[in-house]
C-alpha cells in the first residue's frame, strides 16, 4: 500500500545537537499510526518537522519526504499543508487557544482563511464542526471564551479547529494529557471516529501504551531520535521484536495486571551525550559486544521493521 | 475496630473553603466531605480520583498543611488536629511527603545533601555534620551514590531529582509517607524503577504510604488498600485487589472502563458516564454521581450516599449496590 506520508532519514539537528538521528516512519491513507517513545526520543519533532514548526535554530534535512505523492521536503511544501491538508491537535489545548477571542470567532477565522468563506458561512460551518465534535450546546460554547471551558471542552474546539481545512492527516501530539481518565477515554474515541468517518489519516504521539492499544493501528516506537520498532499494534504488543520495545511493552502490561514490572535500568540519553552504535545498548538485556561499534542492521519479521543486533525471538521473553 | 494499631486514622474529616463568587457573595466549597479512613503500618493506601476530587486537599488536611474545618486526624493515636507548636514540630518527623514534581520540589541553590540533611536539622536537632553519615546511607538506600551529596538538582535527571525527594522524606525515618503522584512526571522506564524502589523501602522501614494517584495501573501495583473519591466523598474503599475485580460504584465502575489498558484486544468504554464532572459548588444534596450515573433514580437527587461495608472491608456509598 502506498503511503500517505512518508518521511526516510529525517535528521533534525538544534544548536548543533543532534535531536533526529534519522528517522524512518510512513502513514498509510485511513490508518492511526501510533508514535510512542520516552521523553527526548523525537516524537514531537518528527511532528513539527512534517509541519515546518520548528524553532528557528533548528536544521532539517530529509533524505525523501512525501505527502500524498507530492514532495514535501520544500518548507514551503509543509507550511501550505499545515491546516489545510494536515491538521494539528495541540498537546495543551487551553494554551493553543486565543485567551482573549471567542472561541467561536477562532474557528471561524480559521474557516473564513482556509475555506475563504464569508462570515455567515463560516459560523454556520463553525456551529456544524461543533456538533461534530460532539458539543451538544454549540451555539453557547461558539460564544464562550477558552477560560469558560474546561479542558476536555478546549480540546474538542482544538480538533475542530484542526478539522477546518478538510484536512487528510491529523497529527495529534499528547492530545490527552492532562485531562481526567474518564474525558480522555471520550476524545480517543471522538478523534478515532472523525478520522474513520471523515476518511483521513491519524498520527498519534504518546507516551501512554493503553492509550495506543486503544486507537491504533500500527505503532512506531522512537528511543534516542530513531525509530528502533515499527509494526502492527497486535505484533509489537504480542512480542515486539526490539529489546527496548518489548521491555516498555512488558513493563505496561505486568503493571496493568498488578503483577511487579521488569527494570530497564539507567536512563534515556540527552542529546548530545555520546551514543553507542545502537542508542539502547548500555540499557539493553540483550546486547553483545557488536552493539557497541556496529549500526544495528533491519530485521524485518512477522509484520514488524526492527533495527536491532539481538531482536526478541518469539516466546522467549517470560511475560 | 483496631483503630489502636493504625498508623493514620482520619475520623469524619472535613474542609469548607469560603470562596468569593461574585462581588461581596460567598459560597462554601465542601473539598473534602465527611471521609474517615484508616491505614495500618507497612499498608499502601491509594486516593483515586479525577481533578476536584479532593484528595490533594485530603493529604494537606493529614499532614495538617490545612486546618480541617471538622473532625480528627490521629497519627499513631496521637491526634494531630489539636496539637500547638513544638508537639507539631516534632510529628511532623513522623510525616513526611513526596511531591509529583521532583524539580520543582528540590531546591535549586541547595546541595542533594543539605536537601537530604534537613529533616534531620529541623526535628532531630542535628548539625550538618552529625546529619551527613545518616544522608549517605539514605543516598545509597534510594540507588545514588554519597558522591550525589556533593551535587546540584539541574545536575541530575528526572529519575534522580524523585530518588532524592525519596531519601529526604524517608531520613527522619517517619510512620506515613504521603506520596502526591510520585511517578506521574517520569518516563516509562524511569517510573517502574521508583515503584520498585518505594515497595523495597517499605518493605525495609515498615512505612504507611498514602498514595494519591489518577493513573489506575500504577495503583493496581502499588496499592493494598484503595479509596475512590468523586467531589470530596468516598464513594467506595475497601482492599485493592477486590475493587479492581469488582468495583461496585458506578464512579469505580467508570474510572476502570475508561482507563486505557495496553491490550490491543480490549477497548475502552468511553460513554459510560453522562457528560463531565460538575463543580463542587454545582453538586446535589445526594449522591455526588447524580446527574452522570446511568443507574441514577430520581430519589438518589436529595438522598444523601453512606459508606456500607458490603463485607470483607469492602465499604460502597450507593443504595443500588448494596
Amino acid at each position: 500500500m502506498s503511503a500517505l506520508l512518508e518521511v526516510r532519514g529525517l535528521e533534525v539537528g538544534i544548536g548543533g545537537l543532534p535531536i533526529l538521528r534519522g528517522v524512518d516512519m510512513e502513514v498509510r491513507p485511513g490508518e492511526i499510526l501510533g508514535v510512542v517513545g520516552e521523553t527526548g526520543a523525537g516524537k514531537s519533532m518528527t511532528a513539527r518537522s512534517v509541519l515546518d514548526l520548528l524553532p528557528a535554530a533548528a536544521t532539517v534535512d530529509f533524505a525523501s519526504c512525501t505527502f500524498a505523492g507530492q514532495d514535501f521536503i520544500p518548507p514551503k511544501a509543509r507550511q501550505e499543508a499545515r491546516g489545510h491538508r494536515i491538521g494539528f491537535v495541540p498537546q495543551r489545548p487551553r494554551g493553543s487557544l486565543n485567551p482573549v477571542f471567542r472561541v467561536g470567532n477562532q474557528l471561524s477565522a480559521t474557516l473564513r482563511r482556509l475555506r475563504d468563506m464569508g462570515r455567515r458561512e463560516a459560523k454556520d460551518e463553525a456551529l456544524d464542526l461543533l456538533r461534530a465534535v460532539r458539543i451538544t450546546d454549540p451555539e453557547r460554547v461558539y460564544r464562550s471564551f477558552p477560560h469558560e471551558l474546561s479542558g476536555g471542552m478546549c480540546q474538542r474546539v482544538c480538533i475542530a479547529i484542526a478539522l477546518a481545512g478538510e484536512p487528510d492527516l491529523i497529527i495529534a501530539d499528547e492530545p490527552t494529557t492532562g485531562l481526567d481518565v474518564t474525558i480522555q477515554a471520550e476524545i480517543l474515541r471522538l478523534l478515532g471516529d472523525l478520522i474513520t468517518e471523515r476518511h483521513a489519516a491519524g498520527m498519534l504521539i504518546t507516551h501512554d501504551l493503553g492509550v495506543v492499544a486503544d486507537v491504533c493501528d500500527r505503532v512506531a516506537v522512537m528511543y534516542a531520535g530513531r525509530v528502533v520498532n515499527l509494526g502492527t499494534t497486535t505484533e509489537i504488543y504480542r512480542e515486539a521484536l526490539h529489546p527496548y520495545a518489548n521491555r516498555l511493552v512488558s513493563i505496561a502490561t505486568s503493571l496493568d495486571s498488578g503483577g511487579t514490572p521488569r527494570e530497564i535500568p539507567g536512563r534515556v540519553p540527552n542529546p548530545g551525550d555520546e551514543l553507542a552504535a545502537c542508542a539502547f545498548a548500555p540499557r539493553c538485556f540483550r546486547a553483545g559486544p557488536g552493539c557497541f561499534d556496529v549500526e544495528p542492521p533491519r530485521i524485518d519479521r512477522d509484520g514488524q521493521i526492527a533495527f536491532c543486533h539481538h531482536p526478541v525471538n518469539a516466546g522467549e521473553v517470560p511475560r | 475496630m483496631t483503630a489502636a494499631a493504625d498508623t493514620l486514622a482520619i475520623r469524619d474529616l472535613t474542609k469548607v473553603f469560603r470562596i468569593r463568587t461574585r462581588g461581596f457573595r460567598h459560597a462554601d466549597l465542601k473539598a473534602v466531605d465527611d471521609v474517615t479512613l484508616s491505614i495500618a503500618p507497612g499498608r499502601t493506601l491509594a486516593v483515586v480520583g479525577e481533578s476536584g476530587s479532593g484528595k490533594t486537599t485530603l493529604a494537606r488536611l493529614i499532614l495538617r498543611l490545612l486546618e480541617p474545618t471538622e473532625g480528627t486526624v490521629l497519627l499513631e493515636d496521637a491526634d494531630i488536629t489539636a496539637m500547638e507548636g513544638a508537639e507539631l514540630e516534632d510529628v511532623r518527623g513522623r510525616m513526611q511527603i513526596v511531591f509529583q514534581d521532583p524539580y520543582d520540589s528540590l531546591s535549586p541553590w541547595q546541595t542533594v545533601g543539605r536537601t537530604v540533611a534537613e529533616p534531620l536539622l529541623l526535628h532531630e536537632d542535628l548539625t550538618m555534620k552529625q546529619a551527613s553519615g545518616r544522608v549517605a546511607e539514605m543516598l545509597e538506600r534510594v540507588g545514588l551514590s554519597p558522591e550525589h551529596a556533593r551535587r546540584y538538582p539541574h545536575e541530575l535527571s528526572g529519575g534522580q531529582a524523585q530518588r532524592v525527594g525519596i531519601a529526604r522524606a524517608m531520613v527522619t525515618e517517619p510512620a506515613l509517607v504521603v506520596l502526591d503522584e510520585p511517578t506521574s512526571s517520569l518516563d516509562m522506564s524511569v517510573q517502574s524503577q521508583i515503584l520498585l524502589l518505594l515497595q523495597s523501602l517499605q518493605e525495609e522501614m515498615d512505612i504507611s504510604y498514602l498514595f494519591i494517584s489518577h493513573d489506575l495501573s500504577v495503583v493496581r501495583y502499588i496499592a493494598h488498600d484503595l479509596a475512590v473519591m468523586y467531589l470530596g466523598k468516598v464513594v467506595e474503599s475497601g482492599p485493592a485487589a477486590e475493587i479492581f475485580a469488582s468495583p461496585r460504584h458506578p464512579y469505580t465502575e467508570a474510572l476502570l472502563r475508561a482507563a486505557p489498558r495496553p491490550d490491543p484486544s480490549h477497548k475502552t468504554d468511553h460513554v459510560y458516564l453522562v457528560g463531565e464532572q460538575p463543580s463542587a459548588l454545582d453538586r446535589a444534596p445526594g449522591c455526588p454521581l447524580y446527574g452522570r450515573c446511568p443507574i441514577s433514580e430520581d430519589v438518589c437527587a436529595d438522598t444523601p450516599q453512606e459508606l456500607v461495608d458490603i463485607g470483607a472491608q469492602h465499604r460502597v456509598a450507593c443504595w443500588k449496590r448494596t
